[in-house]
Protein backbone atom coordinates (compact mmCIF):
# COMPACT_ATOMS: atom_id res chain seq x y z
CA UNK A 1 0.00 0.00 0.00
CA UNK A 2 1.28 3.22 -1.00
CA UNK A 3 0.80 6.75 1.36
CA UNK A 4 -0.26 10.13 0.40
CA UNK A 5 3.53 11.11 0.35
CA UNK A 6 4.57 8.18 -1.95
CA UNK A 7 2.27 8.95 -4.46
CA UNK A 8 2.82 12.69 -4.55
CA UNK A 9 6.30 11.84 -4.87
CA UNK A 10 5.56 9.56 -8.28
CA UNK A 11 3.44 12.11 -9.51
CA UNK A 12 6.00 14.17 -9.36
CA UNK A 13 8.36 12.18 -10.86
CA UNK A 14 5.67 12.02 -14.02
CA UNK A 15 5.64 15.74 -13.39
CA UNK A 16 2.22 16.04 -12.39
CA UNK A 17 1.11 18.26 -9.16
CA UNK A 18 -2.04 16.89 -7.85
CA UNK A 19 -4.42 19.43 -6.31
CA UNK A 20 -7.76 19.58 -4.11
CA UNK A 21 -9.02 15.55 -4.00
CA UNK A 22 -6.86 14.47 -6.55
CA UNK A 23 -4.26 13.47 -4.11
CA UNK A 24 -7.11 10.77 -2.12
CA UNK A 25 -8.07 9.80 -5.78
CA UNK A 26 -4.86 8.71 -7.05
CA UNK A 27 -4.14 7.19 -3.68
CA UNK A 28 -7.22 5.25 -3.56
CA UNK A 29 -6.80 3.85 -7.92
CA UNK A 30 -2.86 3.29 -7.61
CA UNK A 31 -3.78 1.28 -4.60
CA UNK A 32 -6.42 -0.92 -6.40
CA UNK A 33 -4.06 -1.14 -9.18
CA UNK A 34 -1.34 -2.79 -7.30
CA UNK A 35 -3.81 -5.08 -5.92
CA UNK A 36 -4.88 -6.40 -9.32
CA UNK A 37 -1.69 -6.56 -10.39
CA UNK A 38 -0.27 -8.71 -7.35
CA UNK A 39 -2.26 -11.42 -9.11
CA UNK A 40 0.97 -11.71 -11.53
CA UNK A 41 2.55 -13.15 -8.05
CA UNK A 42 0.60 -16.50 -8.39
CA UNK A 43 2.67 -17.63 -11.36
CA UNK A 44 5.72 -18.85 -11.96
CA UNK A 45 7.29 -16.43 -14.87
CA UNK A 46 11.07 -17.21 -14.42
CA UNK A 47 11.43 -19.28 -17.29
CA UNK A 48 8.55 -17.11 -19.16
CA UNK A 49 10.27 -14.35 -21.83
CA UNK A 50 9.00 -10.85 -22.21
CA UNK A 51 6.52 -10.90 -24.65
CA UNK A 52 7.97 -9.82 -28.37
CA UNK A 53 5.40 -10.20 -31.81
CA UNK A 54 6.89 -12.99 -33.68
CA UNK A 55 7.09 -10.62 -36.69
CA UNK A 56 9.19 -8.06 -35.00
CA UNK A 57 12.31 -9.46 -37.15
CA UNK A 58 10.61 -9.02 -40.28
CA UNK A 59 9.69 -5.10 -39.88
CA UNK A 60 13.37 -3.93 -41.40
CA UNK A 61 13.70 -0.17 -40.22
CA UNK A 62 14.44 2.38 -42.55
CA UNK A 63 17.74 3.93 -43.36
CA UNK A 64 19.00 6.21 -40.85
CA UNK A 65 19.18 8.82 -43.32
CA UNK A 66 18.09 12.53 -42.18
CA UNK A 67 15.57 13.72 -44.75
CA UNK A 68 14.38 17.51 -44.83
CA UNK A 69 10.95 18.44 -43.27
CA UNK A 70 9.15 21.01 -45.65
CA UNK A 71 6.35 22.35 -43.00
CA UNK A 72 8.74 23.89 -40.28
CA UNK A 73 6.49 27.45 -40.52
CA UNK A 74 3.12 25.41 -39.48
CA UNK A 75 5.71 24.08 -36.54
CA UNK A 76 6.46 28.08 -35.69
CA UNK A 77 3.29 29.55 -36.67
CA UNK A 78 1.48 27.49 -33.72
CA UNK A 79 4.06 28.88 -31.02
CA UNK A 80 3.61 31.91 -29.11
CA UNK A 81 7.57 32.48 -28.92
CA UNK A 82 8.59 31.66 -32.44
CA UNK A 83 11.71 32.98 -33.30
CA UNK A 84 10.73 32.84 -36.84
CA UNK A 85 14.49 34.52 -38.62
CA UNK A 86 16.07 31.63 -36.65
CA UNK A 87 13.54 28.24 -37.64
CA UNK A 88 13.03 28.11 -33.99
CA UNK A 89 10.83 28.74 -30.79
CA UNK A 90 12.29 29.76 -27.30
CA UNK A 91 11.22 27.41 -24.92
CA UNK A 92 11.89 27.23 -20.89
CA UNK A 93 15.19 27.90 -19.39
CA UNK A 94 16.64 24.05 -19.26
CA UNK A 95 19.60 24.60 -17.54
CA UNK A 96 18.26 26.33 -13.74
CA UNK A 97 20.61 28.14 -11.53
CA UNK B 1 -30.48 15.79 -53.22
CA UNK B 2 -31.41 14.54 -49.65
CA UNK B 3 -31.31 11.14 -48.78
CA UNK B 4 -27.62 10.67 -50.01
CA UNK B 5 -26.25 10.12 -46.00
CA UNK B 6 -27.69 6.87 -45.95
CA UNK B 7 -25.83 5.11 -49.12
CA UNK B 8 -23.08 2.52 -48.51
CA UNK B 9 -19.11 4.07 -49.27
CA UNK B 10 -19.35 1.30 -52.94
CA UNK B 11 -22.61 2.84 -53.87
CA UNK B 12 -21.66 6.55 -53.39
CA UNK B 13 -18.22 6.32 -54.85
CA UNK B 14 -20.44 4.40 -58.00
CA UNK B 15 -23.08 7.64 -58.27
CA UNK B 16 -19.92 9.90 -58.30
CA UNK B 17 -18.09 7.80 -61.08
CA UNK B 18 -21.64 7.46 -62.82
CA UNK B 19 -22.04 11.36 -62.32
CA UNK B 20 -25.78 10.24 -60.53
CA UNK B 21 -24.64 12.86 -58.04
CA UNK B 22 -21.85 14.92 -57.73
CA UNK B 23 -19.48 14.55 -54.33
CA UNK B 24 -20.62 17.86 -53.56
CA UNK B 25 -24.14 17.22 -52.98
CA UNK B 26 -23.24 14.04 -51.66
CA UNK B 27 -21.33 15.73 -48.97
CA UNK B 28 -24.13 18.78 -48.56
CA UNK B 29 -26.35 16.19 -47.77
CA UNK B 30 -23.83 14.28 -45.35
CA UNK B 31 -22.91 17.67 -43.63
CA UNK B 32 -26.91 18.29 -43.53
CA UNK B 33 -27.29 15.17 -41.66
CA UNK B 34 -24.47 16.04 -39.27
CA UNK B 35 -25.88 19.37 -38.01
CA UNK B 36 -29.17 18.04 -38.06
CA UNK B 37 -28.10 15.09 -35.34
CA UNK B 38 -24.76 16.62 -33.50
CA UNK B 39 -26.73 19.35 -31.35
CA UNK B 40 -28.15 16.03 -29.69
CA UNK B 41 -24.87 13.12 -30.45
CA UNK B 42 -21.96 15.35 -29.84
CA UNK B 43 -20.03 12.93 -31.95
CA UNK B 44 -17.96 15.52 -33.50
CA UNK B 45 -15.37 17.66 -32.19
CA UNK B 46 -14.68 19.13 -35.29
CA UNK B 47 -16.72 19.67 -38.44
CA UNK B 48 -14.56 20.41 -41.57
CA UNK B 49 -17.12 22.30 -43.75
CA UNK B 50 -14.87 24.56 -46.22
CA UNK B 51 -11.87 21.92 -46.64
CA UNK B 52 -14.50 19.36 -46.81
CA UNK B 53 -16.46 20.87 -49.42
CA UNK B 54 -13.42 22.17 -51.83
CA UNK B 55 -12.05 18.58 -51.49
CA UNK B 56 -15.56 17.66 -52.98
CA UNK B 57 -15.47 20.35 -55.70
CA UNK B 58 -12.18 18.92 -56.77
CA UNK B 59 -13.37 15.47 -56.69
CA UNK B 60 -15.95 16.69 -59.06
CA UNK B 61 -13.10 18.58 -60.85
CA UNK B 62 -12.01 15.34 -61.58
CA UNK B 63 -15.06 13.57 -62.78
CA UNK B 64 -15.44 16.09 -65.27
CA UNK B 65 -11.87 16.06 -66.86
CA UNK B 66 -12.40 12.23 -67.05
CA UNK B 67 -9.28 11.57 -64.83
CA UNK B 68 -9.04 8.59 -63.04
CA UNK B 69 -10.92 8.04 -59.66
CA UNK B 70 -9.78 5.89 -56.42
CA UNK B 71 -12.14 3.43 -54.70
CA UNK B 72 -13.41 6.07 -52.36
CA UNK B 73 -14.39 8.91 -54.78
CA UNK B 74 -16.19 11.73 -53.23
CA UNK B 75 -16.96 9.77 -50.18
CA UNK B 76 -17.36 11.72 -46.82
CA UNK B 77 -16.21 10.28 -43.67
CA UNK B 78 -14.76 10.84 -40.02
CA UNK B 79 -11.76 10.13 -38.40
CA UNK B 80 -11.46 9.90 -34.99
CA UNK B 81 -9.47 12.56 -33.32
CA UNK B 82 -6.69 11.28 -32.50
CA UNK B 83 -5.86 10.77 -36.19
CA UNK B 84 -2.86 13.67 -37.48
CA UNK B 85 -4.97 15.76 -39.85
CA UNK B 86 -2.71 18.29 -41.82
CA UNK B 87 -3.90 21.69 -41.00
CA UNK B 88 -6.92 20.27 -38.99
CA UNK B 89 -7.30 20.48 -35.40
CA UNK B 90 -6.22 17.43 -33.55
CA UNK B 91 -7.26 17.29 -30.05
CA UNK B 92 -6.96 13.86 -28.55
CA UNK B 93 -10.14 14.59 -26.57
CA UNK B 94 -7.47 16.40 -24.54
CA UNK B 95 -7.48 19.67 -23.26
CA UNK B 96 -3.51 19.59 -23.69
CA UNK B 97 -3.69 19.55 -27.04
CA UNK B 98 -6.12 22.26 -27.36
CA UNK B 99 -6.28 23.93 -31.03
CA UNK B 100 -3.35 21.94 -32.35
CA UNK B 101 -3.00 21.49 -36.37
CA UNK B 102 -0.23 19.14 -36.90
CA UNK B 103 1.99 19.83 -39.63
CA UNK B 104 1.40 16.38 -40.87
CA UNK B 105 -0.86 13.72 -42.15
CA UNK B 106 -1.40 9.69 -40.36
CA UNK B 107 -0.57 7.65 -43.42
CA UNK B 108 -4.03 6.33 -43.03
CA UNK B 109 -5.71 9.59 -43.86
CA UNK B 110 -3.43 10.18 -46.73
CA UNK B 111 -4.41 6.70 -48.05
CA UNK B 112 -8.04 8.00 -47.77
CA UNK B 113 -7.68 10.61 -49.22
CA UNK B 114 -5.92 9.62 -52.49
CA UNK B 115 -8.25 7.23 -52.77
CA UNK B 116 -10.53 10.55 -52.89
CA UNK B 117 -12.48 10.47 -49.70
CA UNK B 118 -12.97 13.88 -47.73
CA UNK B 119 -12.81 15.01 -44.24
CA UNK B 120 -16.25 15.72 -43.02
CA UNK B 121 -15.11 15.82 -39.27
CA UNK B 122 -12.81 15.26 -36.52
CA UNK B 123 -15.02 12.20 -34.09
CA UNK B 124 -15.16 12.90 -29.78
CA UNK B 125 -12.99 10.61 -27.81
CA UNK B 126 -11.96 9.43 -24.62
CA UNK B 127 -9.40 11.69 -23.81
CA UNK B 128 -6.28 9.83 -24.96
CA UNK B 129 -8.22 6.85 -25.71
CA UNK B 130 -8.63 6.23 -21.67
CA UNK B 131 -11.80 5.09 -21.28
CA UNK B 132 -14.93 3.35 -23.06
CA UNK B 133 -17.77 5.66 -22.69
CA UNK B 134 -15.99 9.33 -24.38
CA UNK B 135 -16.66 10.53 -20.67
CA UNK B 136 -13.64 11.38 -20.33
CA UNK B 137 -12.82 13.63 -22.95
CA UNK B 138 -12.25 17.55 -22.49
CA UNK B 139 -15.29 17.95 -25.10
CA UNK B 140 -18.23 16.28 -22.99
CA UNK B 141 -19.57 13.11 -24.00
CA UNK B 142 -20.95 12.01 -27.07
CA UNK B 143 -24.48 10.08 -26.64
CA UNK B 144 -26.00 6.75 -28.19
CA UNK B 145 -27.59 7.34 -31.09
CA UNK B 146 -30.35 4.48 -30.37
CA UNK B 147 -30.60 6.48 -26.80
CA UNK B 148 -29.44 9.92 -26.36
CA UNK B 149 -29.74 8.88 -22.26
CA UNK B 150 -27.10 6.06 -22.88
CA UNK B 151 -22.97 6.52 -23.80
CA UNK B 152 -22.01 5.25 -27.45
CA UNK B 153 -18.95 3.58 -25.93
CA UNK B 154 -15.64 4.53 -26.26
CA UNK B 155 -12.86 5.36 -26.52
CA UNK B 156 -13.94 5.86 -30.53
CA UNK B 157 -17.90 6.74 -29.50
CA UNK B 158 -17.49 10.01 -31.85
CA UNK B 159 -17.20 7.71 -34.87
CA UNK B 160 -19.27 4.73 -34.08
CA UNK B 161 -21.91 7.26 -33.47
CA UNK B 162 -21.14 9.26 -36.55
CA UNK B 163 -21.72 6.14 -39.14
CA UNK B 164 -24.37 4.50 -36.85
CA UNK B 165 -26.18 7.74 -37.15
CA UNK B 166 -25.29 8.21 -40.80
CA UNK B 167 -22.85 11.60 -40.99
CA UNK B 168 -21.05 9.28 -43.30
CA UNK B 169 -20.85 5.78 -44.47
CA UNK B 170 -17.79 4.67 -42.90
CA UNK B 171 -15.37 6.35 -40.33
CA UNK B 172 -11.68 5.37 -38.88
CA UNK B 173 -11.05 4.47 -34.95
CA UNK B 174 -8.50 3.17 -33.25
CA UNK B 175 -8.43 0.27 -30.38
CA UNK B 176 -6.07 -0.36 -27.59
CA UNK B 177 -7.78 -2.93 -25.38
CA UNK B 178 -11.48 -2.64 -27.26
CA UNK B 179 -12.64 1.05 -28.31
CA UNK B 180 -13.72 0.01 -32.25
CA UNK B 181 -15.40 -3.39 -31.05
CA UNK B 182 -17.13 -2.01 -27.57
CA UNK B 183 -18.40 1.34 -29.34
CA UNK B 184 -19.50 -0.87 -32.38
CA UNK B 185 -21.29 -3.03 -30.54
CA UNK B 186 -23.24 -0.10 -28.59
CA UNK B 187 -24.40 1.62 -31.66
CA UNK B 188 -25.15 -1.62 -33.87
CA UNK B 189 -22.64 -1.00 -36.49
CA UNK B 190 -19.63 -2.88 -37.95
CA UNK B 191 -15.84 -2.69 -36.64
CA UNK B 192 -12.96 -4.01 -37.21
CA UNK B 193 -9.64 -4.11 -34.93
CA UNK B 194 -7.07 -5.43 -37.31
CA UNK B 195 -4.03 -7.59 -36.66
CA UNK B 196 -1.29 -5.31 -35.52
CA UNK B 197 0.79 -4.64 -37.75
CA UNK B 198 -1.73 -4.83 -40.59
CA UNK B 199 -2.39 -0.63 -40.52
CA UNK B 200 -0.18 2.02 -40.02
CA UNK B 201 0.16 4.01 -37.29
CA UNK B 202 2.07 6.71 -38.21
CA UNK B 203 0.43 9.79 -37.10
CA UNK B 204 -1.73 7.98 -34.88
CA UNK B 205 -1.64 10.21 -31.48
CA UNK B 206 -0.24 7.10 -28.84
CA UNK B 207 -1.65 5.68 -25.94
CA UNK B 208 -0.09 2.24 -25.58
CA UNK B 209 2.03 1.66 -28.89
CA UNK B 210 2.16 -2.14 -28.60
CA UNK B 211 -1.61 -1.97 -28.76
CA UNK B 212 -2.87 0.57 -30.38
CA UNK B 213 -4.36 -0.33 -33.91
CA UNK B 214 -6.43 1.79 -36.55
CA UNK B 215 -9.19 0.02 -38.18
CA UNK B 216 -12.75 1.11 -39.70
CA UNK B 217 -16.77 1.47 -38.62
CA UNK B 218 -19.26 0.96 -40.84
CA UNK B 219 -22.94 0.10 -41.21
CA UNK B 220 -22.00 -2.85 -43.73
CA UNK B 221 -19.25 -5.79 -44.14
CA UNK B 222 -18.74 -4.55 -47.89
CA UNK B 223 -17.62 -1.16 -46.53
CA UNK B 224 -15.71 -2.56 -43.88
CA UNK B 225 -13.82 -4.95 -46.16
CA UNK B 226 -13.42 -1.78 -48.93
CA UNK B 227 -11.98 0.89 -46.27
CA UNK B 228 -9.85 -2.02 -45.53
CA UNK B 229 -8.76 -2.65 -48.80
CA UNK B 230 -7.08 1.23 -48.83
CA UNK B 231 -5.81 1.34 -45.37
CA UNK B 232 -4.51 -2.26 -45.44
CA UNK B 233 -0.50 -1.40 -46.43
CA UNK B 234 3.00 -1.56 -45.53
CA UNK B 235 4.49 1.77 -44.34
CA UNK B 236 8.18 2.27 -43.91
CA UNK B 237 7.33 5.42 -41.63
CA UNK B 238 5.70 2.74 -39.10
CA UNK B 239 8.60 0.01 -37.86
CA UNK B 240 5.55 -2.01 -36.72
CA UNK B 241 4.06 -2.13 -39.83
CA UNK B 242 4.65 -5.70 -41.32
CA UNK B 243 5.54 -5.66 -45.26
CA UNK B 244 4.68 -8.38 -47.10
CA UNK B 245 0.53 -8.99 -46.10
CA UNK B 246 -1.75 -8.36 -48.68
CA UNK B 247 -5.22 -9.69 -48.66
CA UNK B 248 -7.99 -9.66 -50.75
CA UNK B 249 -10.61 -7.88 -48.50
CA UNK B 250 -13.62 -8.09 -51.28
CA UNK B 251 -17.06 -9.33 -50.31
CA UNK B 252 -18.97 -12.23 -52.26
CA UNK B 253 -22.34 -12.24 -51.95
CA UNK B 254 -23.59 -15.93 -51.23
CA UNK B 255 -20.66 -16.72 -50.10
CA UNK B 256 -20.08 -20.09 -48.41
CA UNK B 257 -17.65 -18.60 -45.30
CA UNK B 258 -19.09 -20.21 -42.31
CA UNK B 259 -19.10 -23.76 -44.01
CA UNK B 260 -16.80 -25.56 -42.31
CA UNK B 261 -15.10 -23.63 -39.76
CA UNK B 262 -14.60 -24.49 -36.87
CA UNK B 263 -16.13 -21.79 -34.57
CA UNK B 264 -15.13 -22.17 -30.79
CA UNK B 265 -16.26 -20.40 -27.69
CA UNK B 266 -14.39 -19.91 -24.35
CA UNK B 267 -14.84 -22.30 -21.83
CA UNK B 268 -13.99 -19.91 -19.21
CA UNK B 269 -16.53 -17.17 -20.21
CA UNK B 270 -19.36 -19.37 -19.71
CA UNK B 271 -18.89 -19.51 -15.99
CA UNK B 272 -19.76 -15.20 -16.51
CA UNK B 273 -22.98 -13.19 -16.22
CA UNK B 274 -24.01 -11.94 -19.44
CA UNK B 275 -27.37 -9.14 -19.96
CA UNK B 276 -30.01 -11.36 -21.63
CA UNK B 277 -29.76 -9.83 -24.96
CA UNK B 278 -26.24 -10.91 -25.30
CA UNK B 279 -26.28 -14.61 -23.76
CA UNK B 280 -29.21 -14.35 -26.35
CA UNK B 281 -28.00 -13.15 -28.98
CA UNK B 282 -24.73 -15.41 -28.66
CA UNK B 283 -27.10 -18.94 -28.41
CA UNK B 284 -29.07 -17.64 -31.54
CA UNK B 285 -25.60 -16.94 -33.59
CA UNK B 286 -23.76 -19.96 -32.42
CA UNK B 287 -27.04 -21.49 -34.03
CA UNK B 288 -27.04 -19.84 -37.08
CA UNK B 289 -22.87 -20.49 -37.47
CA UNK B 290 -23.70 -23.92 -36.90
CA UNK B 291 -26.74 -23.91 -39.52
CA UNK B 292 -24.57 -22.78 -42.26
CA UNK B 293 -22.19 -25.42 -41.91
CA UNK B 294 -19.95 -24.14 -38.98
CA UNK B 295 -18.64 -26.35 -36.03
CA UNK B 296 -19.45 -25.32 -32.99
CA UNK B 297 -16.65 -26.32 -30.51
CA UNK B 298 -14.75 -25.08 -27.46
CA UNK B 299 -11.24 -23.59 -26.26
CA UNK B 300 -9.83 -23.21 -22.88
CA UNK B 301 -8.12 -20.13 -21.68
CA UNK B 302 -7.90 -20.25 -18.88
CA UNK B 303 -4.77 -17.60 -18.42
CA UNK B 304 -6.54 -14.84 -19.88
CA UNK B 305 -9.73 -15.26 -17.79
CA UNK B 306 -7.66 -14.77 -14.41
CA UNK B 307 -5.22 -12.49 -15.61
CA UNK B 308 -5.40 -10.76 -18.63
CA UNK B 309 -7.26 -7.33 -17.35
CA UNK B 310 -4.63 -6.93 -15.06
CA UNK B 311 -1.69 -7.46 -17.41
CA UNK B 312 -3.22 -5.32 -19.99
CA UNK B 313 -3.87 -2.00 -17.45
CA UNK B 314 0.33 -2.47 -16.35
CA UNK B 315 1.40 -2.81 -19.90
CA UNK B 316 -1.28 0.28 -21.04
CA UNK B 317 -0.32 2.50 -17.98
CA UNK B 318 2.84 2.22 -18.45
CA UNK B 319 3.04 2.63 -22.19
CA UNK B 320 1.27 5.49 -21.32
CA UNK B 321 3.19 7.03 -18.88
CA UNK B 322 6.13 7.01 -21.74
CA UNK B 323 3.90 8.34 -24.12
CA UNK B 324 2.29 11.25 -22.52
CA UNK B 325 5.85 12.26 -21.10
CA UNK B 326 6.19 14.28 -24.26
CA UNK B 327 3.34 16.78 -23.60
CA UNK B 328 5.46 19.29 -21.50
CA UNK B 329 3.50 22.59 -22.84
CA UNK B 330 6.95 23.13 -25.09
CA UNK B 331 6.83 21.84 -28.55
CA UNK B 332 2.94 21.37 -29.39
CA UNK B 333 -0.05 21.82 -27.55
CA UNK B 334 -1.18 24.31 -24.76
CA UNK B 335 1.88 26.34 -23.91
CA UNK B 336 3.27 26.29 -20.25
CA UNK B 337 3.17 30.12 -18.40
CA UNK B 338 6.17 31.65 -18.98
CA UNK B 339 5.77 33.07 -15.15
CA UNK B 340 5.61 29.81 -14.12
CA UNK B 341 9.41 29.98 -13.01
CA UNK B 342 11.70 27.15 -12.75
CA UNK B 343 11.59 24.33 -15.84
CA UNK B 344 9.90 21.89 -13.88
CA UNK B 345 7.22 24.41 -12.31
CA UNK B 346 6.36 25.10 -16.20
CA UNK B 347 6.28 21.44 -17.26
CA UNK B 348 4.24 20.48 -13.78
CA UNK B 349 1.71 23.64 -14.39
CA UNK B 350 0.91 22.96 -18.07
CA UNK B 351 0.49 18.62 -17.24
CA UNK B 352 -1.39 19.55 -14.27
CA UNK B 353 -4.36 21.71 -16.09
CA UNK B 354 -4.07 20.15 -19.23
CA UNK B 355 -4.87 16.46 -18.64
CA UNK B 356 -7.84 15.12 -17.02
CA UNK B 357 -7.97 12.57 -13.90
CA UNK B 358 -8.12 9.50 -15.88
CA UNK B 359 -5.01 10.23 -17.83
CA UNK B 360 -3.30 11.19 -14.98
CA UNK B 361 -4.18 8.49 -12.56
CA UNK B 362 -3.19 6.04 -15.41
CA UNK B 363 -0.06 8.16 -15.71
CA UNK B 364 0.89 8.09 -11.97
CA UNK B 365 0.06 4.19 -12.40
CA UNK B 366 2.41 3.49 -14.91
CA UNK B 367 5.01 5.73 -13.55
CA UNK B 368 4.91 3.45 -10.68
CA UNK B 369 4.69 0.46 -12.07
CA UNK B 370 7.71 1.19 -14.51
CA UNK B 371 10.32 2.35 -11.30
CA UNK B 372 13.43 0.63 -11.47
CA UNK B 373 12.26 -0.40 -7.47
CA UNK B 374 8.88 -2.23 -9.05
CA UNK B 375 10.09 -2.68 -12.67
CA UNK B 376 10.62 -6.28 -12.48
CA UNK B 377 7.74 -7.17 -9.91
CA UNK B 378 4.95 -5.27 -12.60
CA UNK B 379 5.44 -4.61 -15.78
CA UNK B 380 8.19 -6.83 -16.90
CA UNK B 381 6.21 -9.42 -15.10
CA UNK B 382 3.22 -7.97 -16.90
CA UNK B 383 5.43 -8.69 -20.44
CA UNK B 384 6.03 -12.53 -19.78
CA UNK B 385 2.34 -12.76 -18.58
CA UNK B 386 1.36 -11.14 -21.95
CA UNK B 387 3.78 -13.86 -23.65
CA UNK B 388 1.53 -16.79 -21.76
CA UNK B 389 -1.54 -15.19 -23.27
CA UNK B 390 -0.17 -15.04 -26.62
CA UNK B 391 0.67 -18.60 -26.40
CA UNK B 392 -2.46 -19.62 -24.99
CA UNK B 393 -4.33 -18.03 -28.15
CA UNK B 394 -2.06 -19.79 -30.39
CA UNK B 395 -2.61 -22.81 -29.12
CA UNK B 396 -6.61 -22.57 -29.01
CA UNK B 397 -6.11 -21.59 -32.84
CA UNK B 398 -4.71 -24.63 -33.55
CA UNK B 399 -8.54 -26.16 -32.82
CA UNK B 400 -10.32 -23.35 -34.06
CA UNK B 401 -10.99 -21.27 -36.97
CA UNK B 402 -11.92 -17.76 -35.26
CA UNK B 403 -13.40 -17.31 -31.55
CA UNK B 404 -17.64 -16.26 -31.22
CA UNK B 405 -17.89 -13.95 -27.93
CA UNK B 406 -19.58 -11.15 -26.56
CA UNK B 407 -18.15 -7.44 -26.69
CA UNK B 408 -19.18 -6.65 -23.13
CA UNK B 409 -21.40 -8.11 -20.65
CA UNK B 410 -23.81 -5.74 -20.29
CA UNK B 411 -25.76 -3.27 -22.78
CA UNK B 412 -24.45 0.60 -22.53
CA UNK B 413 -25.21 2.54 -19.53
CA UNK B 414 -26.68 5.59 -18.76
CA UNK B 415 -24.21 8.22 -19.07
CA UNK B 416 -22.97 9.49 -15.69
CA UNK B 417 -23.31 5.81 -14.30
CA UNK B 418 -19.80 5.33 -13.02
CA UNK B 419 -18.47 3.63 -10.28
CA UNK B 420 -16.35 5.78 -8.44
CA UNK B 421 -13.58 3.00 -8.69
CA UNK B 422 -12.53 3.27 -11.77
CA UNK B 423 -10.39 -0.16 -11.48
CA UNK B 424 -13.56 -2.12 -11.55
CA UNK B 425 -14.99 -0.76 -14.31
CA UNK B 426 -11.91 -1.89 -16.23
CA UNK B 427 -13.42 -5.76 -15.74
CA UNK B 428 -16.10 -5.17 -18.17
CA UNK B 429 -13.17 -5.20 -20.79
CA UNK B 430 -12.31 -8.73 -20.48
CA UNK B 431 -14.00 -9.75 -23.66
CA UNK B 432 -11.98 -6.77 -25.93
CA UNK B 433 -8.48 -6.22 -24.41
CA UNK B 434 -6.92 -10.18 -24.67
CA UNK B 435 -6.95 -9.35 -28.48
CA UNK B 436 -4.82 -6.24 -28.38
CA UNK B 437 -2.79 -8.11 -25.50
CA UNK B 438 -1.81 -10.65 -28.54
CA UNK B 439 -2.15 -8.71 -31.38
CA UNK B 440 -5.09 -10.48 -33.01
CA UNK B 441 -7.75 -8.79 -35.26
CA UNK B 442 -11.13 -9.14 -33.85
CA UNK B 443 -14.58 -7.89 -35.40
CA UNK B 444 -17.78 -6.48 -34.06
CA UNK B 445 -20.80 -7.40 -35.98
CA UNK B 446 -24.48 -6.73 -35.72
CA UNK B 447 -26.76 -9.52 -34.42
CA UNK B 448 -29.95 -7.37 -34.22
CA UNK B 449 -32.26 -5.35 -31.47
CA UNK B 450 -33.11 -5.94 -28.16
CA UNK B 451 -36.97 -5.19 -26.79
CA UNK B 452 -35.74 -2.03 -25.96
CA UNK B 453 -34.58 -1.07 -29.15
CA UNK B 454 -30.98 -1.03 -28.44
CA UNK B 455 -28.88 -3.16 -30.66
CA UNK B 456 -27.07 -6.29 -29.62
CA UNK B 457 -22.85 -6.87 -31.03
CA UNK B 458 -20.89 -9.97 -31.23
CA UNK B 459 -17.71 -10.57 -31.85
CA UNK B 460 -15.25 -12.77 -33.99
CA UNK B 461 -11.78 -12.94 -33.05
CA UNK B 462 -9.11 -14.85 -35.17
CA UNK B 463 -5.70 -16.11 -35.36
CA UNK B 464 -3.02 -13.25 -36.74
CA UNK B 465 -3.44 -11.98 -40.38
CA UNK B 466 -6.84 -13.74 -40.66
CA UNK B 467 -8.63 -10.34 -41.00
CA UNK B 468 -9.96 -10.75 -44.88
CA UNK B 469 -11.62 -14.57 -42.81
CA UNK B 470 -13.34 -12.55 -40.28
CA UNK B 471 -14.51 -10.19 -42.68
CA UNK B 472 -15.85 -13.13 -45.22
CA UNK B 473 -17.32 -14.72 -41.94
CA UNK B 474 -18.76 -11.33 -41.01
CA UNK B 475 -20.58 -10.78 -44.44
CA UNK B 476 -21.84 -14.54 -44.60
CA UNK B 477 -23.70 -13.19 -40.98
CA UNK B 478 -24.95 -9.89 -42.09
CA UNK B 479 -26.66 -11.90 -45.20
CA UNK B 480 -28.58 -14.36 -42.81
CA UNK B 481 -29.07 -11.85 -40.11
CA UNK B 482 -29.55 -8.56 -41.92
CA UNK B 483 -27.84 -5.48 -41.76
CA UNK B 484 -28.32 -2.28 -39.40
CA UNK B 485 -30.97 0.21 -39.57
CA UNK B 486 -30.26 4.04 -39.80
CA UNK B 487 -32.19 5.67 -36.79
CA UNK B 488 -34.47 8.97 -37.44
CA UNK B 489 -33.34 12.31 -37.12
CA UNK B 490 -31.94 12.22 -33.62
CA UNK B 491 -33.28 15.11 -31.19
CA UNK B 492 -33.74 15.59 -27.94
CA UNK B 493 -31.15 14.10 -25.12
CA UNK B 494 -32.47 13.02 -22.44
Amino acid sequence: MLNDEEVRAIAAEARLSLHGDELAKAVRYINNFLGMVDRFKELDLKDVPPFCFAESTECPLREDVAAPFPRVPDILAARSQSLDYAGAFRVPRIVEE
Amino acid sequence: MSGLHELSTSEIAAGVKGKKFSALEVFDDCLNRTLACDGSLDALITTVVEDGRRAAEAIDGRVARGEPLGPLAGVPTVLKDNMCTYKVRTTAGSRILGGWEPPYSATVWTLLSEAGATLLGKSNMDEFAMGNTTGTSAFGPTRNPWDTSRVPGGSSGGSAAAVAAAYVPFALGSDTGGSIRQPASYCGIYGLKPTYGLVSRYGLIAYGSSLDQIGPFARSMADIALVMSVIARHDPRDSTSVPGKSFDFTVRKGSDALRGKRVALVREFQDFTLDKPIADAMKRVAKICEDAGAEITEVSLPTVGRYAVACYYAIAASEAHTNLARYDGVRYGAEADEHAGTLREAFEDVRSKGFGVEVKSRIIAGTCLTEPVRSEEYYVAATRVRTLIAEEFHRAFESADCILQPVTPSMPERIGEVDDDATKGYEADLYTLPVNMAGLPGLTFFTGYAESGLPVGLQLVGHRWSDATLVDMGAALEEIIGSPRVPAVVKGAA
